[in-house]
């Protein structure tokens, strides 16, 4: 691993474990994909929190069980159901328990991998809703990780495009989705299935080999504007526009 | 009890699948002791009558959520669920009870094809082997009878390198000897179909067959499956959540809620002017995307609830943001309520301890209680009362009396209305709003 992690302008790559620690949960904290393996099957709701606030800080037992009652019922989830196992709760229930897991430490900044992914379309826009609310409500920053385009241009400001492990284009949510500067993003786009769509269309080829991944511009092989320049130098991310950044060696052809 | 009836008849048509009042319940499983005490069987009402046909070389998309019993449905046309009541036609034949060697035979035209690629190929068998399988299980009805023979092995291979051809697996060759491991997911998925097309079936039910490509790919095998309509008059069943995709490729939709077909019709109408609350529901959590178009959408409350003991009337009912006060309230819409509202510091005051715990009321049909201390029963009905005030309009409508005897408060619902299916506009809604 190299490269640096700044947070609150300090470089968390510098810290050691037990810093970590610190930073882990009361400043990032992080929900995934699936609720239900997250959540240990053997414990009670209430021990999952109770662990989690005293593993981070000295509080009496009394009050740790108060705002983990506090944390549960903020996601709408009655309190004496605090005595329950994760097998008795729905899936929507569940994801809204990581999210008060999430919280009970009042981070800074939410990590949410892929959090509506395993959920029904109707359960996912009320967990968006949820995502939204809280991040005006406690100043929240959140890092969203998602395939779903459609999801993106509901919920974030802006937008960072990975491919093959590399950047390929950062900018507003708006500059993104209307002025895509990478092949890539533009593909990816042209791809999404949505109730207007009209024609399919589809990126060709398939996600490179990371072991070998190609030269110059990883996506150049599936690239239908590439050049020989593609092939041998990698495109370094240039702003193209005032905070609208891309990495593609043809990225002002369309500016 | 009023249930929902059909009365929209089945016309003889040229239907190739028609399925009609079909029902699939599956039991639940209990210790001993708590089946002798409980009267009648506890089942899951996977499927609870579910009626539609499709005409050949029609596209029809059964959308839902999960636990909706929309794969079991596609299950039960294939025959791997036993239908509990209602009967499945193909092609004119009553299929529902067939057995034995005529369902080998029936299986030969009616194919399914499942989500995950990966699963449903052997990962010891050649992808050419996969593909040519099925052609050795129906080799009596199919090709030269000498199996074994290697003149059978050559008619196979061809057979199988002409379908691999058909969906798109090329270089058909190259890849003949290869294991599922090495191929690509749209890959795999395209074997998975050459092997159900290598039978020539008339029906094909995909099953969620595109939902867990990704975006590029997904694009590429509902092309196929379109251009395998057009080319061969296949016909779909097309099971999936996703509205959008189904939008692009079905002729027909049928939207299922717990076990229900709640709306179906041609696919252009529904699409352009939902007419069931639940289909404009899922309609409008699809994400557009485009930042300039967010909008606030009015959800549904809550989750999809138990199918072992599915609401009474509409199954939306609870959930439903256009219900009415006769579209099916009973006492455990009123327990679930206070339920809410006692969770609620704020709104709740006092009232836990007049009216809780929640787990001492009782729900049973129309009728919840609670068995409260003498002196306490007074005050529970007004305070009861006063909690109704913050109730949904339509559930405070339908309370009929909130009552005591003795010591228990009482809270009595009016018996809704029966629900039936009406034609509007072209397509069949079940939902009170339009009887």
């Amino acid at each position: 691993m190299s490269g640096k992690i700044f947070f609150r302008g300090r470089d968390l790559t510098q810290l050691s474990n037990q810093m970590y620690r610190r930073i882990r949960g009361e400043e990032i904290a992080l929900i995934f994909q699936d609720p239900m393996t997250r959540l240990n099957p053997l414990m009670r709701i209430q021990d999952h929190f109770l662990e989690e606030i005293h593993a981070h800080e000295s509080v009496s037992s009394t009050e740790a069980r108060t705002r983990a009652r506090e944390a549960l019922v903020s996601m709408g989830i009655h309190e004496t159901r605090i005595r329950n196992y994760p097998h008795e709760f729905s899936g929507g229930m569940r994801q809204r328990i990581m999210i008060a897991l999430a919280l009970v430490l009042k981070p800074s900044l939410l990590i949410a991998d892929e959090p509506t992914t395993s959920l029904d379309v109707i359960v996912e826009a009320q967990i968006l809703e949820i995502l939204q609310d809280l991040k005006e409500a406690y100043h929240m920053s959140l890092l969203l990780i998602t395939h779903n385009l459609g999801i993106v241009a509901e919920v974030c400001d802006r937008v960072a495009v990975l491919y093959a492990g590399k950047l390929v284009e950062l900018g507003s949510v708006r500059d993104i989705f209307h002025k895509p500067l990478h092949p890539y993003t533009q593909g990816l786009l042209a791809s999404v299935i949505h109730l207007e769509t009209k024609e399919l269309h589809s990126i060709e080829g398939s996600p490179p080999d990371l072991i070998a991944p190609p030269s110059g511009c990883r996506f150049h092989p599936r690239c239908s504007y590439a050049q020989p320049i593609c092939t041998e130098r990698i495109p370094p991310l240039v702003e193209f526009e005032p905070g609208h950044f891309a990495a593609c060696h043809f990225g002002d052809k369309f500016l | 009890m009023t249930g929902p009836a059909t009365v929209v008849k089945a016309e003889p048509t040229d239907e190739i699948l028609r399925l009609d009042d079909l029902k699939v319940h599956f039991p639940v499983k209990m210790p001993f002791v708590q089946r002798l005490l409980q009267r009648g069987e506890t089942v899951v009402h996977a499927v609870d009558g579910v009626s539609f046909g499709i005409r050949p070389g029609e596209i029809l998309g059964l959308v839902g959520e999960s636990g909706c019993g929309k794969s079991t449905v596609g299950r039960a046309c294939v025959r791997l669920v036993k239908p509990t009541a209602g009967r499945i036609f193909f092609d004119g034949q009553d299929i529902t009870k067939l057995g034995g060697e005529k369902l080998r035979a029936l299986r030969r035209r009616i194919q399914i094809i499942f989500q995950d690629p990966h699963a449903s190929l052997n990962p010891a068998m050649t992808i050419g082997k996969a593909i040519g399988h099925p052609l050795r299980i129906h080799s009596s009805v199919f090709g030269p009878q000498k199996t074994g023979s290697e003149e059978f092995g050559e008619w196979i291979r061809q057979k199988v390198l002409n379908a691999m051809k058909e969906v798109g697996l090329t270089p058909e060759e190259q890849l003949y000897d290869k294991y599922p491991g090495d191929l690509s997911g749209g890959q795999k998925q395209r074997a998975v179909m050459a092997r159900a097309l290598i039978l020539e079936p008339n029906l094909l039910v995909v099953d969620e067959g595109v939902s867990m490509l990704d975006m590029s790919v997904r694009a590429k095998v509902l092309e196929l499956m379109l251009d395998l309509k057009r080319r061969h008059k296949l016909t779909y069943l097309f099971i999936t959540h996703d509205l959008a995709t189904a939008k692009f490729i079905c002729d027909k939709i049928a939207i299922m809620y717990l076990g229900r077909i709640v709306e179906i019709g041609p696919a252009r109408e529904i699409y352009a002017d939902p007419k069931h609350p639940y289909t404009k529901a899922l309609l409008q959590v699809i994400p557009i995307p485009d930042p300039d178009r967010r909008a606030k959408k009015v959800l549904p409350r809550g989750e999809v609830p138990d199918a072992v003991h599915p609401p009474a009337g509409c199954r939306f009912h609870p959930r439903c943001p256009a219900v009415l006060a006769s579209c099916g309230w009973e006492a455990r819409d009123f327990v679930d309520f206070l339920d809410e509202h006692l969770s609620d510091p704020k709104r709740a005051g006092d009232d836990e301890t007049i009216l809780g715990p929640i787990e001492d009321w009782r729900a049973k049909g129309l009728v919840a209680s609670l068995e409260t201390n003498p002196l306490k029963v007074r005050k529970a009905v007004e305070r009861t009362n006063a909690v109704l005030v913050e109730a949904p309009v339509a559930m405070k409508q339908a309370v009929e009396s909130v009552s005591s005897q003795n010591r228990t408060v009482i809270v009595r619902f009016r018996s809704h209305h029966q629900l039936l299916q009406s034609n509007v506009q072209g397509r069949v809604v079940e939902c009170l709003l339009y009887q």
